[in-house]
């Protein structure tokens, strides 16, 4: 009979199990393939009105509300209404909403195939006008404070200067592109001569999220695809950091098809014409012109933002005809001006203040 | 004195990343600036979009053959739901706005109806005092109620010997 003495291999296994490595590779795939995904959007919110897909949120209304202008969010027509209420202690919607701010926020769902021939002019012409209505309804406010995040952020400029019989007091855009001269990588990509736009819309219909996360991921692909893996690996063991980790890949990898049309007329009037900065733009057969804005405007623009560039930005404040206007630029990214640090401990604050300053 | 150092692959990765992430960044950031790089990922999504149209039609026809509906005619259906929300959405609106308009129509009405009431009042009044001047002489004021009570209670008996008479003639 031969023994063998595995004592040795034994011990080296026990070893390994220890390791810091070996821990940090179990953590990492464990956090990327089994971890449950982070409950996103709790702030306690109701439903006020729907339309299609569409649904009007009035969050914390239990909560007095000491500020009496009423707070419409507004986001782009590709990403998911919670990022704007992303996680506990991190969510401008709970920071207002905790302040005394009635906030609303339009929820644009998710589009179906029946929604491919919805156009931008039926958004902001058929949809926030109403939610607007709503929203005076229910709070029984005078003025309304309009935010616009992204492309919400430009689709509610468009609103305002079509619609300046409405009370709206105040106008908040974040990282919200208005000059579309030079939009980066964007001009490259989407130039007439190369990109197949119509038979893009006419094949696809609703264009699939991945097409567009493609598409914001080549702005920087080694740093958006490799980088957050590198930064996980390194504080794999920071709970905290997991946590925020996840928070901001779900925000990355969690969008929603551009319906079709929607997404034609964004490509066309917007990347290769140019068309809202030179009054050229027509919505439902009315012009629009930027100068009609008169409310209040904060216009947010973040210096690493690769998706809506600082100077695309900045030319809406010489546009407008408001006496109070303020251009704040932040030393962050397009995701990171809404969530994360900074955004807790210096943004939200900022617009908590400016919103409070500018309501009384 | 002996030194162990342990091999620490996340620290390596990470060290390889930052040192060559810059070079690698300017040299893909360079290439995706290009007009060539437009020009290529045009022909790319030209190839793949004459796929997927293909695809649809294939589809599209194995569909019909089956005699099963397509996506465009789910989604036909799909809109005319919608239509009928829309609809009832505007009804609702319109509702908003007459429930304003009739709340305003309704208090009109009610001070209407009290100037009525109170111009009866007046009648009343009136026709009372005409009744008790033509029937009684101006005396104390007893009396005078008294026999207006009694000329209408005289009044009232006719009436109804009137109906009465009229009833057995029946």
């Amino acid at each position: 009979m031969v023994t063998l003495d595995t004592k040795q291999f034994d011990n080296w296994i026990d070893r390994l199990s220890e390791d810091k490595n070996i821990q940090q590779i179990k953590r990492l795939t464990e956090v990327i393939s089994s971890d449950a995904e982070p409950e996103v959007g709790q702030t306690p919110k109701e439903v006020i009105w729907t339309k299609n897909k569409t649904k009007l949120y009035r969050y914390q209304p239990a909560i007095k509300k000491t500020n009496k202008v009423p707070i419409l969010m507004i986001y782009a027509l590709i990403n998911k209404p919670y990022i704007l209420d992303l996680y506990p202690g991190n969510s401008l919607i709970e920071h207002l909403t905790n302040k005394g701010h009635d906030v609303y926020l339009l929820d644009w769902g998710t589009p179906g195939h029946e929604d491919r021939h919805m156009k931008l002019d039926d958004y902001i012409m058929d949809y926030i006008p109403r939610a607007v209505n709503k929203v005076l309804k229910t709070s029984k406010a005078k003025d309304i404070t309009l935010l616009g995040y992204c492309m919400g952020g430009t689709m509610t400029a468009i609103f305002t200067s079509l619609y300046p019989q409405l009370p709206i007091r105040n106008l908040i855009l974040m990282t919200s592109p208005i000059d579309f001269k030079d939009a980066g990588l964007y001009s490259n990509w989407l130039d007439k001569r190369y990109f197949q736009l119509d038979k893009m819309v006419d094949t696809l219909g609703n264009i699939p999220f991945e097409v567009i996360d493609f598409g914001n991921k080549m702005l920087s692909p080694i740093s958006n695809v490799v980088g957050p893996y590198v930064s996980l690996a390194d504080r794999v063991e920071n709970e905290n950091f997991v946590l925020n980790w996840k928070l901001m890949q779900k925000w990355l990898n969690d969008g929603i098809p551009f319906p079709g049309e929607s997404y034609r007329q964004w490509i066309r009037d917007f990347y290769q014409d140019n068309k809202l900065i030179n009054d050229q733009l027509v919505i439902r057969g009315r012009k629009v012109e930027l100068a009609n804005i008169k409310a209040n405007l904060l216009n947010i623009s973040a210096t690493r933002d690769n998706i809506a560039l600082p100077h695309q930005i900045a030319p809406l404040n010489d546009k407008v005809s408001s006496k109070n206007k303020t251009l704040h630029t932040v030393d962050t990214g397009h995701v990171s001006v809404v969530t994360g640090r900074k955004a807790i401990n210096e943004i939200h604050p900022y617009i908590e203040k400016w919103i409070t300053e500018n309501s009384k | 004195m002996t030194q162990t150092t342990s091999f620490d692959a996340f620290t390596m990765w990470k060290n390889v990343y930052e040192k060559t992430e810059s070079t690698w960044r300017d040299a893909i950031q360079d290439t995706l600036g290009k007009e060539s790089f437009a020009e290529s990922l045009g022909q790319i999504q030209s190839q793949y979009l004459q796929y997927q149209g293909f695809l649809n039609k294939i589809t599209e026809s194995y569909l019909k053959q089956a005699n099963m509906p397509s996506r465009d005619e789910i989604a036909n259906i799909a809109s005319l739901v919608i239509n009928v929300e829309s609809k009832m959405d505007d009804l609702e609106d319109q509702m908003d706005v007459n429930k304003f308009d009739t709340s305003k129509e309704i208090e009109q009405l009610k001070k209407g109806l009290n100037n009525l009431d109170k111009k009866l009042d007046k009648v009343i009044e009136l026709l009372a005092n005409s009744l008790v001047s033509q029937n009684t002489p101006k005396v104390t004021a007893g009396p005078i109620i008294t026999a207006a009570t009694n000329s209408t209670n005289a009044a009232t008996n006719a009436a109804t010997s009137a109906t009465s008479a009229a009833n057995a003639k029946k």
